[in-house]
């Protein structure tokens, strides 16, 4: 579950990103969040990703109130959030396998459960036979699959992709939706930050359009006009 | 349960030691110098302090009586001497004596008789404080029978004064060459945040803990502290030796300190001294560059 009440966001410079949002996404949603540049869609991910807080306003994550969270508890609650973004963020010295691998082994999962979830999730994203590939060796949509398999490698309950089509051609842009979609079937909360208005008319879910960082639409079964 | 390997904490420290090459070689190097400095110093200190000692051992005023002394004047001088102020002990020699004693150690003098004894009696003066040495000295002199007195006093002052100089010289040394050490550490840790960034970046947004991603860099900093530790140690026993070697024969009135007897203490120091620094640069560095 994840909920903004009245939340504001108000920058050192003096730049108010967010103007008092309150909306509310229940477990295993899938919802486009949408706006021009400058909307404030990235301020809001910032919120989520834990990155920046809350001027003021509360903003609870599952279990977590992240306007009050104190430090030391934000990797434990990252652990919980699977993270894509535009420019896939791949290591380029590590291959497809080790790429995945590498965001399990940093949390302390036992190399076991690595040796044996790793080629399960290369299996869901439809990358199995790439393992040891590096992502120079692949194209643009693999690596963004790359990039969704490793933000489910520690079995995450909620995806927020940022832009996740945006570096990548129109026909992998719809099987890395079709893959949000099957992510989200399994019962994760998926979040896809997006200015693309294609693909968010095309699958008909729940839209929240912001402007000038306020909310103007929450419309379940919406389109982005 | 969470498991971490702790060789991954290692390994990557020593990979990126590696990917910084430069600036691993330049911090090592910095502090090995500045650990050799100090441990140069360390050793002209400690040296002086040992003969210093062997001065204290010495840190007696001789007084020689006036050649025709009765022996009711001297043992009234003898008296005299042990009702001052400051005074331990007095040991009377007797001029028979002394030149038995020149006799014993220069043979050219076998053949002088006690009639001709050119000697008068002296008293080993042995005093408590060394502050009130010049009192004594004055109060020695204004004594009647007193011909003549040696003390070491300036001597053992001069040491003294040097030491001081050179311990001054030496904690402006380290103050200067633990601050470019520190900076050359702090770049070489910078350096390496700078160039696993998006690796930091990533293991920050899956959800690693922060210690889980500093401790190779404070790693990296103990291992240039360590070896630079290491290194020293052996540079300054090196130079030690053959400094010893060398200066024999003008050290040979000295005390010369075996360098076994101060190796341990001293390998312990200097990785003590480098593995801080390295520790202190790491943390300036982690805390500068990485944010939560």
């Amino acid at each position: 579950m994840i909920d903004f009440k009245n939340v504001v966001k108000t920058y050192p410079n003096g730049t108010v990103a967010l103007k008092g949002i309150s909306v509310h996404i229940d477990d295993g949603e899938f919802v486009f969040i949408v706006g021009h540049s400058g909307a404030g869609k990235t301020t809001l991910t910032k919120l989520l990703l834990c990155e920046e807080k809350p001027t003021s306003g509360n903003l609870i994550v599952g279990d977590y109130d992240l306007s009050r969270i104190p430090n030391y508890k934000i990797p434990h609650y990252r652990r919980g959030l699977g993270v894509v973004f535009q420019d896939f963020r791949l290591l380029p010295n590590k291959t497809v396998y080790e790429n995945v691998a590498f965001a399990m082994r940093v949390v302390g999962t036992a190399p076991g459960k690595i040796r044996r979830r790793v080629p399960a999730i290369l299996n869901t994203v439809n990358l199995a036979d790439k393992n040891n590939s590096f992502p120079d060796e692949i194209s643009g949509g693999e690596q963004q699959r790359v990039a969704l398999a490793r933000a489910l490698a520690n079995n995450p309950n909620v995806i927020i992709a940022d832009e996740p089509t945006g570096n990548i051609d129109p026909q992998m842009s719809l099987e890395i939706m079709n893959l949000l979609m099957k992510i989200n079937k399994l019962g994760k909360t998926v979040i896809v930050v997006t200015h693309e208005r294609e693909l968010v008319n095309y699958y008909k879910q729940r839209v929240i359009m912001i402007k000038d960082g306020v909310i103007v639409e929450d419309k379940l079964g919406g389109t982005y006009e | 349960m969470r498991r971490y390997n702790p060789f991954y904490f290692i390994a990557e420290a020593l990979k990126s030691l590696k990917r910084n090459g430069v600036m691993t070689f330049a911090s090592i190097a910095v502090l090995m110098s500045c650990l050799v400095v100090v441990g140069g110093f360390f050793l002209l200190v400690y040296n002086i302090d040992v003969n210093l000692e062997n001065f204290g051992v010495m840190n007696k005023i001789e007084v020689f009586s006036e050649f025709d002394a009765s022996p009711a004047e001297l043992e009234k001088l003898e008296k005299d001497i042990r009702a001052l102020d400051n005074v331990a002990d007095v040991i009377h020699t007797t001029k028979e004596q002394r030149l038995a004693a020149i006799k014993e150690t220069y043979q050219a003098y076998e053949d002088i008789t006690d009639e001709e004894n050119p000697l008068s009696d002296s008293f080993e003066v042995t005093y408590s404080d060394n502050s009130k040495v010049p009192d004594l000295v004055h109060q020695l002199n204004s004594l009647e029978g007193v011909r003549k007195i040696n003390n070491r006093y300036d001597l053992a002052k001069k040491i003294e004064n040097f030491k001081h100089t050179v311990m001054m010289i030496f904690i402006w040394f380290l103050a200067i060459l633990f601050v470019v050490s520190l900076f050359i550490i702090v770049n070489t840790i910078k350096l390496a945040l700078s160039s696993r960034k998006k690796e930091i970046e990533i293991m920050r947004y899956v959800g690693a803990s922060k210690w889980f991603i500093t401790l190779p860099f404070i790693i990296e900093g103990i291992l240039i502290g360590a070896v630079s530790g290491v290194l020293s140690f052996f540079i300054v026993k090196a130079v030690y030796s053959v400094v010893t070697k060398q200066m024999a024969d003008v050290l040979q009135m000295l005390i010369v300190v075996d360098f076994n007897t101060i190796g341990t203490p001293l390998v312990f120091a200097f990785l003590g001294i480098g593995i801080l620094t390295g520790i202190i640069g790491s943390f300036i560095s982690i805390t500068k560059h990485l944010n939560t």
